[in-house]
């Protein structure tokens, strides 16, 4: 095993790489979001991952070394940035804030968007995604599209059809826009429908299926020459989801996602920008068991979730100095409800609400700085202040658990980041640090009664929690030239009153699956420790070489293991380009998990490794750029399941997929 | 463009509005349970000069625990009376002519403020064809005593929040708990409040009927009542709640405790009840095991609710 690491670093050292400075990007990014406001063109980088173009958010931002998922079927995965669950992160469309509807997290934000309405996804790290709103692990924004004005193209579009062989995954994808001086429309629509997937026996994963329909629209007026309003608006409806590794399926879920925007620029003044957007977003969710005759208890378990917000962004620059100041304001209405049905039907049913409408309503305001101190140094530093005000409309159900919890509850969020990168010659280097606080999530304050089918729990909320405080740390060092680049990055975090759930004495189960009653505590702290190496090498000016290692480890207040902590893992790609034909492969996989946490409902999850392989071909139909891929994932039908796969449930076996896509 | 934002705003109406209507917490509870407040007249005799006229929650006197306001007006002067001695006397004679009363305050207190005769009866049945309750009442007026004897109806209690027992206790006493609070109980911590009556034994042979020592009862002092709240239905396994309190004598002679239903449905409450001595008179203690599918056994000594 040692020797395997030792072997798989040398590998990696040896071979050296292109060091991606993302130090240097997050640097152009700044540049790039003041330019965006200009409203000229930007080319960002596209929606898709080293081996296929016709992704889903999921394997976009799987591609992603921060970032790995929890998996409770073939559909919407819980993305974790950092190792730390979703409550730990704010995770954004263009900065508006949206809170799935489920208790049960089968809709995480990504799952209301689609790859042909966005442009790219923002992950920072830590504190440093305190822009909007308060984190602990990061901020994940995904970047809608959005079509400069005075194109000389009037008309673009894409359109892009696929077929996934493995559970017949048939998608359409189109996107079109339309630029004129003074007016700017950008749409797509996006159909996807799936059946259940096999595993690498050849098993059919029942409840596994989905089907997905996405619908964008953004229209954009120039009102005068330096400013404009857009309208927006994303309309996503799944029907008839399986989650094979819960004890329930999705009937319906619809999500309505608008805005409102004002940009002003400005040519003179320390102002560059503004730029303010009115939000609102509802989200309804209807979860289904009537597919699931085997369970004791039929029962329903609709959630509703209605953000009202405000954001409101200032670009200033001077000299050296630029900032950006950030005003951040929302309102969310959070409920879900459960009504069991006895087994003779014709007793009164058992309702309760597992989210008793829950009302946060958060207000913010965050800077941050870049000041270039010279050519090869940059010192970033930042911090936001926010307020957190919750409301529990039926506080008579946590009085069940926490008798006399207050029914309001507000609280101060603070965070503060600081960052000094360097580089000399192709050698770079960063080191940082930041401190922030973070409200407990609806759940984990007010959960009622909300099952967790993975260490079968019922999770009960506390609203006197107090505020998770982390301390973290960072470091990166990279080097690059025109061959390789290789680049580590490093990350630690110590979070005090670390929310977790610890087994009550008190009470006792309401879901018949449940072996007993959880409440939402606080630990001391816990650590966490990330580490990512990547690297890059030009073989030839053709062949490619791609590499990633990641390692993470946390630990609680009694060096005991968190969950979903993931195991070491890697990924080396080669991809050959000869003339309008490339192709790919990749291997990546992970490492036995040592360091795995029975106290937290999960068992040690074997190494596995997994061999991708696609081609594909570009060529011009009618002068418009066409590209073919084929391709398959897990060439070797390997069964297996990852550390984070709710329930062991296995992964896709050998899947050939096959798309097409066309420019106009 | 226009046509756009109509486009946008009909999806916004549309998604706007719920595929599924969200639950009326407070109409959900009310489909199963209707709280009473008001005090309306439930019978009124004339008696010589007098009318008497007794109110109770809903203008009903129910199977179970009944409080209830008595006022006596001499027609002549239309004054109430304020100084007399009331004596309030409930029995019910069955099918083969036996007589018995029930747990009932027989001297009914004054309340000065708010003028009326306040008592009450927890009536162990509810009238039918065979079986009738009739009241023997008794005032005093310038020193002349007047009684009356008159029928009455007593209904079903619909709302089980209001249920009762009777029961012989290892004592060998006969004893009677009523359910008293909540009426309408809501997901929440409830304070649960009964009476525990217990029938007392005449030392004499009866005199003339009625004879009130023949019928005579007392509210239980000093005891415990322990709770134990589940939810019979097989699928909940013997779900139970935390927080729970057993239910101890206050000042106003009733026992109150806390019990917390964690959602709508049927409940049962196990109670066991215990002497000043810590001796179990009635209950057993039930199993506290999670057992998906199979209904839990109840206390020998239990009341089902629904809400
Ligand atoms: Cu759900």
């Amino acid at each position: 095993m040692m020797r395997l690491l030792a072997f798989i670093l040398l590998l990696f050292v040896g071979l050296f790489t292109n060091a991606q400075n993302t130090e240097r990007e997050k640097e152009k990014d700044s540049v790039i979001a003041l330019s965006e406001v200009k409203l000229i063109s930007v080319v960002k980088k596209k929606i898709e991952t080293e081996m296929k173009m016709a992704v889903s958010v999921d394997e976009f931002l799987a591609s992603s070394e921060n970032i790995s998922f929890i998996k409770r079927g073939a559909y919407a995965w819980e993305p974790l940035l950092n190792n730390m669950s979703s409550e730990r992160s704010t995770i954004t469309i263009d900065g508006m804030h949206v809170f799935g509807a489920c208790t049960d997290k089968m809709d995480p934000i990504t799952s209301y968007v689609e790859s042909n309405n966005l442009s790219a996804i923002d992950i920072k790290s830590g504190q440093e995604g305190n822009m909007h709103g308060a984190t602990v692990a990061g901020s994940i924004d995904l970047k809608r599209k959005s079509t400069p004005f005075g194109l000389s193209k009037k008309w673009n579009g894409a359109y892009q059809t696929g077929y996934e062989f493995n559970n017949k995954h048939f998608f359409n994808l189109a996107n079109a826009s339309y630029s004129s001086d003074k007016f700017v429309a950008d749409g797509s629509l996006a159909y996807r429908n799936a059946e259940n997937y096999s595993d690498g026996n050849n098993d059919e994963v029942n409840h596994s299926q989905f089907t997905k329909f996405n619908a964008s629209l953004g229209l954009a007026y120039k009102t005068s020459a330096l400013s404009s309003v857009k309208l927006e608006a994303i309309y996503d409806e799944a029907k008839d989801v399986g989650y094979p590794a819960l004890p329930m399926d999705l009937w319906l879920s619809r999500a309505l996602i608008t805005s409102a925007t004002y940009k002003q620029v400005f040519e003179n003044g320390l102002f560059k920008a503004l730029d303010t957007k009115i939000y609102f977003n509802a989200i309804e969710h209807y979860m289904d068991d009537t597919t699931r005759p085997e369970n004791l208890v039929h029962m329903d378990m609709p959630g509703w979730s209605t953000t009202y917000g405000l954001l409101s962004k200032a670009n200033i620059k001077k000299n050296r100095f630029s900032s950006e100041i950030q005003l951040n304001a929302y309102n969310n209405l959070s409920t879900a409800e459960m009504r069991m049905y006895p087994q003779d039907r014709s007793e009164r049913t058992m309702f309760a609400y597992s989210w008793p409408g829950v009302t946060t309503t958060f207000a913010g305001l965050s800077i941050n700085n870049a000041w270039e101190i010279s050519d090869k140094s940059q010192l970033n530093f930042g911090g936001s202040l926010g307020i957190n005000y919750n409301h529990s409309k039926y506080v008579e159900f946590n009085w069940i658990f926490h008798p006399g919890t207050p029914q309001e509850k507000t609280r101060i969020l603070p965070s503060l980041h600081a960052g000094y990168q360097l580089d000399i010659n192709n050698f770079n280097f960063s080191v940082g640090g930041g401190y922030g606080h973070r409200a407990p999530s609806v759940s984990e304050g007010y959960g009622y009664y909300i099952y967790n089918s993975f260490d079968r729990y019922d999770y009960i909320g506390n609203p006197d929690l107090d505020n998770e405080i982390s301390y973290e740390g960072n470091a990166s060092a990279g080097y690059k030239d025109d061959k390789f680049t290789i680049q580590a990055n490093v990350n630690y975090f110590y979070i005090e009153n670390y929310i977790i759930g610890r087994i009550l004495s008190l009470g006792s189960p309401m879901n018949y699956q449940s072996i007993g009653v959880k409440g939402y505590t606080s630990l001391d702290y816990s650590t966490l420790f990330n580490f990512s190496l990547n690297g890059s090498y030009s073989i030839l000016d053709n062949l490619h070489w791609n590499g990633t290692l990641t390692y993470a480890r946390g630990k609680d207040e009694n060096e005991n293991n968190l969950p979903f902590i993931r195991p070491l893992s890697y990924q080396t790609s080669l991809h050959y380009q000869y003339h309008k034909l490339s192709f790919q492969t990749s291997i990546n996989g992970d490492l036995e998990q040592i360091h795995y946490s029975p106290e937290y409902g999960e068992d040690q999850t074997p190494s596995y490794t997994i061999w991708n392989l696609s081609a594909d071909y570009t060529f011009r139909l009618k002068n418009h750029k066409t590209v073919v891929q084929v391709g398959a994932e897990n060439v070797l039908n390997e069964y297996y399941s990852t550390y984070a796969d709710w329930g062991n449930i296995p992964r896709m076996g050998r899947n050939i997929f096959t798309s097409l896509k066309f420019n106009f | 463009m226009k046509k756009s934002i109509f486009f946008v705003t009909a999806i916004l109406i549309a998604v706007t509005s719920c595929t599924l209507d969200k639950t009326d917490y407070e109409s959900e509870i009310s489909t199963i349970v209707t709280e009473h407040f008001e005090y309306s007249e439930v019978v009124s005799f004339n008696k010589n000069d007098y009318q008497i006229s007794i109110e109770a929650l809903n203008g009903t006197f129910y199977k179970g625990f009944n409080d209830f306001r008595l006022k006596i007006i001499n027609t002549q002067t239309n004054e109430s009376l304020n100084t007399s001695e009331v004596t309030f006397l409930p029995v019910i004679t069955n099918y083969n002519g036996n007589n018995s009363s029930c747990p009932h305050r027989y001297n009914l207190d004054y309340n000065s403020t708010e003028e009326y005769y306040s008592g009450y009866a927890v009536f162990t049945s509810y009238s039918t064809d065979s079986e009738n309750w009739k009241l023997h009442l008794s005032f005093t007026d310038n020193d002349q005593i007047y009684t009356i004897a008159e029928e009455i109806i007593v209904e079903e209690q619909i709302n089980m929040n209001l249920n009762m027992t009777t029961f012989t206790g290892s004592d060998g006493e006969q004893y009677f708990i009523a359910l008293i609070a909540p009426q309408k109980p809501r997901i929440a911590e409830n304070e649960l409040v009964a009476g525990i009556y217990r029938y007392d034994q005449p030392s004499d042979e009866a005199g003339t009927f009625p004879d009130p020592s023949q019928f005579s009862y007392s509210e239980v002092s000093d005891y415990t009542l322990l709770l134990d709240p589940r939810m019979p239905e097989p699928s909940m396994g013997n779900h139970s709640s935390p927080n729970n309190e057993d239910l101890l004598q206050d000042d106003d002679g009733l026992y109150h405790g806390i019990v917390n239903y964690t959602m709508t449905g049927n409940w049962t409450l196990n109670f066991r009840m215990q002497n000043q001595y810590g001796e179990i008179l009635k209950g057993t203690e039930v199993s506290t095991e999670f057992t998906p599918g199979i209904e839990g056994t109840r206390s020998d000594l239990h009341i089902d609710i629904l809400f």
